[in-house]
């Protein structure tokens, strides 16, 4: 396990970030009071992690499960999301399809890139879905993506995997020597050698209960039947 | 119409200056019709180089604001009646200059040129846009440090964005004997992260100063290490293959060389 960390300290959310194919799901809790839950939605969209909402237009769906509300709360609740005037409510109700798609195990986070070329440093490429990088990833460079990214040769940058809150991202490499590594909000550095990160092969890093964690890339096929098909 | 090629590197210090006037004057010893240009602005020395400083009346400010005829500014080399040199502004309003300016004058020297070499200044701000935008080609200089590889890779992905794909890589200063003893970089790892053409290999040499002193660029002294790789360089530039040069205090260094090279 590597050493990491986490961007927000909360460790059980009143809201669940996940990201789809067609956006961002938001999950609502569905006991919490009220105000506890619009506050954590107030923090989450305008707070430290605002980050992630913003940019271009955003496609986000709302599921509240087996929560009721007052008529009130739900105009307030969405008040609050078209304070960002990016956000697209694409759906919101008690099972949305959003939810759904997350139980199918063939997940497929929208398009796939693929990269030629090396990213150079000062560069920070960003891409919906998943990366394939067919070339370095340099020191000072930092490649973006909302799904997974893999590098088919160095990776000694940084590289972010699921930046729009996806737990279930990975960030895989045939040359593993990372600067740092993000996967969701979980910030994670690799650990040195002579100053320089270490520096192994064919490995790819994923998230286990809140922290980061790597394995030979041989094993992510398990890995992605257990985890994927469970999330 | 001649082909235009940048001296870049990010960073500063790490021997733009010096490979301009060592590059330009051994592709003029070649034969070559060569003009440098010197685009760091405000802080120009590769007259000092290259021992035109006192012959300088006109600039490229002059020269881009019509005061001059471009022919007028171009100071003729002592040694080489090909080699010209269009000296940098030291004080005048800078403000005349832009990409799409400087682009055009380059322009105009290569229609007169074989080689416009242009001296870039450090940094990746104006000064770095207007010496490349007349550019068909850029050679990127670094030294065996990593900020000084770090910004060579910034640099190369500026390049790229401006359309110059190819950029050549000069390492230069390099201490063989720091090479071996590990406490470099070596020249495997450094074109291994840049992913660019390896040009040459300048040796720190300390004629290279006693020379930049004295006015003279140091190709002129074939007998100096550094002015052998300059040599070397410019006839690569050309096309030639030459082999890289063989460091005698360091056996192991020729045979890793090779290897980066694919060469037999
Ligand atoms: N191979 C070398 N061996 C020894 N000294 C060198 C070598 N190359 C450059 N130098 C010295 O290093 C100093 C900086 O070189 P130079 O002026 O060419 O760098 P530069 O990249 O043009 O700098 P700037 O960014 O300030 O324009 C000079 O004093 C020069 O003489
Ligand atoms: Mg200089």
């Amino acid at each position: 396990m590597l050493d990491s960390e986490r961007l927000a300290t909360d460790s059980k959310p009143n809201i669940l970030l996940k990201g789809t194919k067609e956006g961002l799901l938001l999950l609502l809790n569905e006991v919490v009071s009220f105000e506890s839950l619009l506050e954590d939605l107030s923090t989450l969209i305008h707070g430290e992690k605002k980050s992630l909402f913003e940019g271009p237009d955003l496609k986000i769906s709302v599921d509240y499960g087996e929560r009721v509300f007052a008529a009130s709360e739900i105009r307030e609740i969405l008040d609050c999301l078209a304070k960002r005037e990016n956000l697209i409510l694409r759906e919101w109700g008690p099972s949305t399809a959003a939810k759904l798609s997350l139980f199918n195990s063939s997940r497929k986070f929208g398009p796939q890139t693929l990269l030629k070329g090396t990213v150079r440093a000062g560069q920070r490429p960003v891409f919906e879905g998943d990366v394939v990088v067919i070339g370095d990833v340099n020191p000072g460079a930092e490649i973006v993506a909302s799904g997974d990214i893999y590098v088919l040769g160095r990776l000694r940058g940084i590289a972010h995997a699921g930046f729009l809150g996806d737990w279930s991202a990975i960030i895989a490499a045939a040359e593993f020597a990372p600067m740092q590594l993000r996967i969701a909000d979980i910030v994670s550095r690799a650990p040195e050698r002579d100053g320089k990160p270490l520096r192994t092969f064919m490995e790819f890093a994923y998230l286990k209960e809140d922290s980061m964690a790597v394995d030979k890339l041989d094993s992510l096929h398990a890995w992605t039947a257990m985890a994927r098909q469970s999330s | 119409m001649g082909t235009a090629i940048v001296v870049t590197s990010g960073k500063g210090g790490v021997g733009k200056t010096t490979s301009t006037a060592n590059i330009g004057t051994a592709l003029a010893l070649l034969g070559k019709s060569v003009c440098l240009l010197d685009a760091d602005i405000g802080l120009r020395n590769l007259d000092v180089v290259l021992g035109l400083e006192n012959r300088i009346i006109y600039d490229i400010i002059d020269v881009i604001s019509k005061d001059c005829k471009l022919e007028q500014a171009l100071i003729r080399d002592k040694r080489f009646e090909h080699l010209t040199l269009l000296p940098a502004a030291q004080t005048k309003d800078k403000s005349i200059l832009s990409p799409e300016t400087v682009k055009e004058l380059v322009g105009a020297l290569k229609e007169l040129h074989d080689f416009v070499i242009i001296d870039c200044p450090a940094g990746i701000e104006l000064g770095f846009q207007m010496a490349v935008s007349g550019a068909d080609r850029a050679i990127v200089v670094t030294t065996p440090e990593t900020p000084a590889v770090r910004d060579a890779d910034r640099v190369i992905g500026l390049l790229e964005k401006e359309g110059i794909r190819n950029p050549h890589l000069v390492v230069n200063r390099i201490r063989p004997q720091m090479v071996k003893r590990g406490e470099m970089l070596d020249i495997d790892e450094i074109v291994q992260v840049l992913a660019i053409d390896l040009l040459g290999i300048v040796p720190d040499d300390e004629t290279i100063i006693k020379n930049a002193n004295k006015g003279e660029p140091t190709v002129m002294k074939p007998d100096s290490k550094a002015s052998l790789a300059y040599r070397n360089i410019a006839r690569r530039i050309l096309g030639e293959s030459v082999p890289l040069l063989s460091f005698e205090e360091a056996p192991g260094f020729w045979g890793k060389m090779k290897k980066v090279f694919g060469a037999k």
